[in-house]
């Protein structure tokens, strides 16, 4: 799950996202004992996941941004052969997002209630639903003019 | 709407089996710790250790080697040291307040930290150091007269000389530190917008 997100979150650069999942998994390891149990682990990973994405926009703006389509490219060729159309598709469309909403968007897709994804970032359920109503208009107008 | 989400859903869904984990990857997470735990240290203690060793250096050199005997050297010295005792304590109170951005808070806890820790250190950079210098500078001319008895003229003025060329790279550096202070705190404070944006 943290490797599809982190995946996700670069716009389907696998190398990127490998080193973002290991960052993500040094985090973990180090925390472990700070799991109280009071969410669920999965919950608890996600929090780490989107805190270590987000902490990522800094260090990532200081590099040269590739376009999507060089980035979706590469990593059919390299990185996945046996990716199919809809997954590339899939992470184009993602791509697209802004970061934060890649991140909110991503635990819809994940399974993540909407409870659990407002304690991950810290805001209102009410305002995670308003924000995940917006996004799906969002792709379904980014799916629309592909 | 809800057909270009089930076609994602399926699609995510679809691409999970794909990823695959490995050993190999486990083995370069438990690589990546142990260099991180190095390169942590260094990140955290690596500027209070070289400010201390700078501190006690230039104390040694003034008590043992160079132990300078009017009041005005002496209140130089004074200055130059109390200068670089701030900038450690400075250091320290950074290293803890690094310490609350916490990747297990939420993530507008995390982004609150953030900017108050950045905030900091663009007040220290802007603020505090240039007041460091000031004083690290006045102390450093105080002890020109008295090195004036003992060292040729030309020997002290190229030595004051060598401390503007410092002082004109130092200068540099505070800016580019400022600058990118500010970069992240307005950057942060963005990410904070639209977490809190109402959709």
């Amino acid at each position: 799950m943290v490797l599809q997100m982190c995946l996700g979150f670069v716009k389907g650069d696998y190398d990127k996202a490998r080193d973002l999942s290991q960052e993500v998994f040094i985090k973990v390891w180090i925390h472990l004992d700070s799991f109280k149990g009071i969410s669920s682990y999965k919950t608890w990973i996600y929090r780490i996941t989107v805190n270590t994405c987000l902490q990522l926009i800094r260090k990532k703006k200081k590099n040269v941004t590739l376009p999507i389509e060089t980035i979706a490219l590469s990593f059919t060729e390299e990185s996945k052969n046996d990716t199919s159309e809809a997954s590339n598709r899939l992470y184009k469309a993602i791509g697209q997002l802004n970061e934060l909403d890649r991140l909110l968007i991503m635990m819809v897709l994940e399974g993540q209630e909407y409870d659990d994804i407002a304690d991950v970032l810290g805001i209102q359920p009410t305002n995670v639903r308003v924000k995940i109503h917006r996004i799906k208009k969002r792709l379904k107008n980014i799916l629309n003019h592909e | 709407m809800s057909n270009h989400f089930s076609e994602l859903e399926s699609a995510w869904k679809q691409d999970k089996k794909n990823i695959k984990s490995s050993s190999t990857a486990l083995d370069a997470v438990y690589e990546k710790i142990q260099t991180n735990k190095k390169e942590s240290f260094f990140f955290y203690y690596g500027t209070i250790v070289i400010l201390t060793i700078t501190l006690l250096v230039i104390s040694s050199f003034f008590y043992f080697v160079a132990p300078v005997e009017k009041l005005l050297s002496r209140i130089g010295i004074g200055l130059m040291l109390v200068g670089l005792l701030v900038r450690i304590v400075i250091e320290i109170v950074s290293i803890v307040k690094s310490k609350r951005v916490h990747i297990l808070d939420s993530s507008l806890e995390t982004v609150n930290n953030t900017i108050a820790f950045h905030t900091f250190r663009k007040n220290v950079h802007g603020i505090v150091t240039p007041i460091i210098i000031a004083f690290y500078t006045v102390g450093f001319y105080l002890i020109t007269p008295e090195f004036l008895l003992y060292l040729p003229v030309w020997n002290v003025v190229l030595y004051d000389i060598s401390y503007i060329v410092i002082a004109v790279v130092l200068f540099i550096q505070i800016r580019k530190g400022v600058l990118k202070e500010m970069k992240i705190v307005h950057e942060t404070v963005e990410l904070k917008k639209s977490l809190l944006q109402e959709g």
